[in-house]
């Protein structure tokens, strides 16, 4: 057997439980009998996979903390919505129409990313926690606020209310202010979905074995030595954190797609969804690719599949958070699973058959 | 030419004048001792050399060029490196990339970003070469049997070699070690004394080294400066500087 390194070997393994998970599911969804909870799952899961996976290249690889991941999601969302409202027969073909709606969302989130870290990751200390947060209950309040429309006479923007746009009789709403955006087509769907998370694990695997990611965390784990080593600490900061930015957009481009309305709440946008990525994160362990996206998609499972446990519902899904943190970070438990690693266990029966 | 010309260097942090009129020249290849007591500021002057503190006063020459006021990273990348009297590796990086990442701004080994992520040819190709160096690197230090292991686990001995091994990689024209033997028993101090000759002769390396260990600094260091209280108390061949009463009350009598 050629021989491959420990790291390509891992992200293989990484992708294989990704193309096994679709694999599955798509055969449950043909021949089996998902439920219709399940398969309105599906899409969200990837959702908070990339969301989860992103946000680790900021906190677990770059080592800054971000509170405002949720509010990345929320440009990507509204601007690739945007777009896919006004081209809706411009562009017929709803594959070609997401690809672009993909794309616009990640420029505008990885340009806000860009915007924020400039001036945010200079400095010295934990600053990026405080903006962040700021930024992501900015972006949500004043998507809110947006009136924006099209008529022949071309885009109008307003601030106070739909009446304030002015527009010509054959005119069309795009932002309706918190109304958010309706009707757009729902263009995404669980293949595109998985693509989009296996091109984001791509990105964040490769990226971390090549000579930026090294540089990222040498960063990390000294910021000094780092320096005195020649590696120029702004640039790889600000390249690593719009990165993250811009994969959120992409995973709220995926997000918006799946809705027919998008309106920007508490819930989805807010200052709680980024700490629930957070979450996802430090669970699945900081710095650990697979493991947050694992304990992305488990810990937005584990609730639904506990709605009929009703009012003991929140106390399970607390008594799994708890476990789950001990089991990852409890210096026995890594040591037991360091042990007992599918990694490891290939490698002993390579050595058998030797 | 002097590969190091220091003049008048002095550096005040407030009131304090941490370094005051320091001068100092380094030949190319010359092993070069700086010793003082606790709080002299040697430390102080290696932060000087390499941009993490901006000089107060003075010049530095580096290769006859003239380098003063220089940011870190810029001198790193003019040729001077240095390591930590606190030990400061990237402890959660393999041994072996603790010294590729810096191969960094070394112009055969640079690809680009989107390089790496889409894994061309070229990625494979100068890792594999950046792999090679590195290792021969480790070979010198005797880390390369190490080399998968994560930094942080080396023992204490092993994490201030490997911070040589990484500076050595950044391939300085001058190359400043800040108490490399601290912390270090009898043994690894000698083995320490045969590296640091062993990559003065095969590099043709310029050292200049901060050290209390007197049998290092005697054994090695062909000329000493001696530091007190920010001001140099003595400077020259090693034999002489050591035998200056000066020198011997401030510091070595106690
Ligand atoms: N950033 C700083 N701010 C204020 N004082 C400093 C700073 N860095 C060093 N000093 C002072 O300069 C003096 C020399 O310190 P240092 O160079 O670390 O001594 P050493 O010779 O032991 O390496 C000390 O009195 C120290 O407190
Ligand atoms: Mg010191």
């Amino acid at each position: 057997m050629k021989k491959m390194s420990k790291t390509a070997r891992s992200n293989l393994i990484t992708y294989g439980i990704v193309i096994l998970a679709y694999v599955g599911c798509e055969i449950w969804m043909r021949f089996g009998n998902m439920s219709s909870l399940m398969k309105g799952l599906l899409v969200p899961l990837c959702v908070y996979a990339i969301l989860a996976v992103s946000l680790n290249l900021t906190v677990g690889i770059l080592g800054e903390l971000s509170l405002g991941h949720a509010g990345f999601m929320c440009v990507g969302a509204f601007a690739s919505a945007a777009f896919t409202k006004c081209m809706e027969q411009a562009i017929p073909v709803p594959t070609v129409r997401f690809i672009i709606a993909v794309l616009i969302g990640v420029v505008c989130a990885g340009i806000c990313g860009i915007l924020v870290g400039i001036p945010v990751l200079r400095l010295r200390g934990d600053y990026l926690a405080i903006v962040t947060l700021a930024f992501g209950e900015i972006i949500k309040n004043l998507v809110n606020a947006i009136y924006l429309g099209v008529d022949s006479n071309g885009f109008h923007l307003s601030m106070k209310s739909m009446l304030a746009l002015n527009m010509e009789a054959d005119g069309m709403v795009i932002i309706n202010g918190a109304q958010g955006i309706t009707g757009a087509p729902s263009d995404s769907n669980f293949t595109l979905g998985i693509i989009m998370l296996l091109i984001t694990l791509f990105i964040v695997l490769n990226l971390i074995n090549s000579r930026a990611g090294r540089a990222i965390m040498a960063i990390r784990d000294n910021r000094i030595a780092a320096e005195s080593i020649g590696i120029n600490i702004t640039k790889y900061k600000i390249m690593a954190f719009s990165i993250s930015a811009a994969m959120a957009g992409a995973a709220g481009v995926l997000y918006a797609h799946n809705l027919t309305t998008l309106t920007a709440l508490p819930k989805n946008f807010g200052y709680n969804m980024s700490i629930t990525i957070l979450v996802f994160v430090v669970l699945g362990g900081i710095g650990s690719i697979r493991g947050s996206m694992i304990s992305a998609v488990i810990l937005t499972m584990l609730p639904e599949m506990l709605r009929s446990l009703d009012e003991y519902r929140m106390l399970i899904y607390a008594i799994v958070l708890i476990a789950a943190m001990i089991l990852t970070w409890s210096p026995k438990a890594i040591e037991l699973r360091e042990r007992y690693s599918p990694l490891k266990l290939l490698r002993r029966k390579e050595k058998e058959v030797q | 030419m002097s590969m190091l010309e220091v003049k008048n260097l002095g550096i005040s942090f407030g009131g304090l004048r941490a370094v005051d009129d320091f001068n100092l020249t380094i030949e190319k290849g010359e092993l070069y001792g700086l010793i003082g007591p606790n709080g002299a500021g040697k430390t102080t002057v290696f932060n000087m050399l390499t941009g993490v503190y901006k000089p107060t006063d003075g010049k530095i020459l580096l290769d006859g060029e003239d380098v003063t006021g220089k940011r870190t990273i810029e001198l790193n990348k003019e040729g001077i490196a240095r390591t930590f009297q606190n030990i400061r590796l990237f402890s959660d990086l393999s041994v072996l990339d603790n010294v590729k990442v810096a191969l960094h701004n070394q112009k055969e080994y640079t690809y680009s970003t989107l390089t790496g992520i889409l894994r061309l040819p070229r990625y494979y190709r100068l890792e594999k070469e950046m792999d090679a160096r590195a290792m021969e690197l480790l070979e010198v230090f005797g880390l390369d049997k190490e080399a998968d292991y994560k930094a942080s686990n080396l023992p204490y001995g092993k994490q201030r070699e490997l911070e040589i091994a990484r500076a050595m990689a950044t391939n300085p024209k001058l190359l400043l070690l800040d108490e490399p033997a601290a912390g270090m028993n009898p043994n690894e101090t000698q083995s320490l004394m045969n590296t640091i000759r062993f990559v003065r002769d095969k590099f043709d390396m310029t050292i200049l080294l901060i050290e209390h260990d007197m049998k290092l600094v005697s054994g090695i260091c062909e000329r000493l400066t001696v530091l007190n209280f920010g001001q140099i108390l003595a400077s020259g061949d090693t034999a002489e500087v050591l035998k200056d009463p000066k020198v011997i009350t401030a510091y070595l009598g106690e």
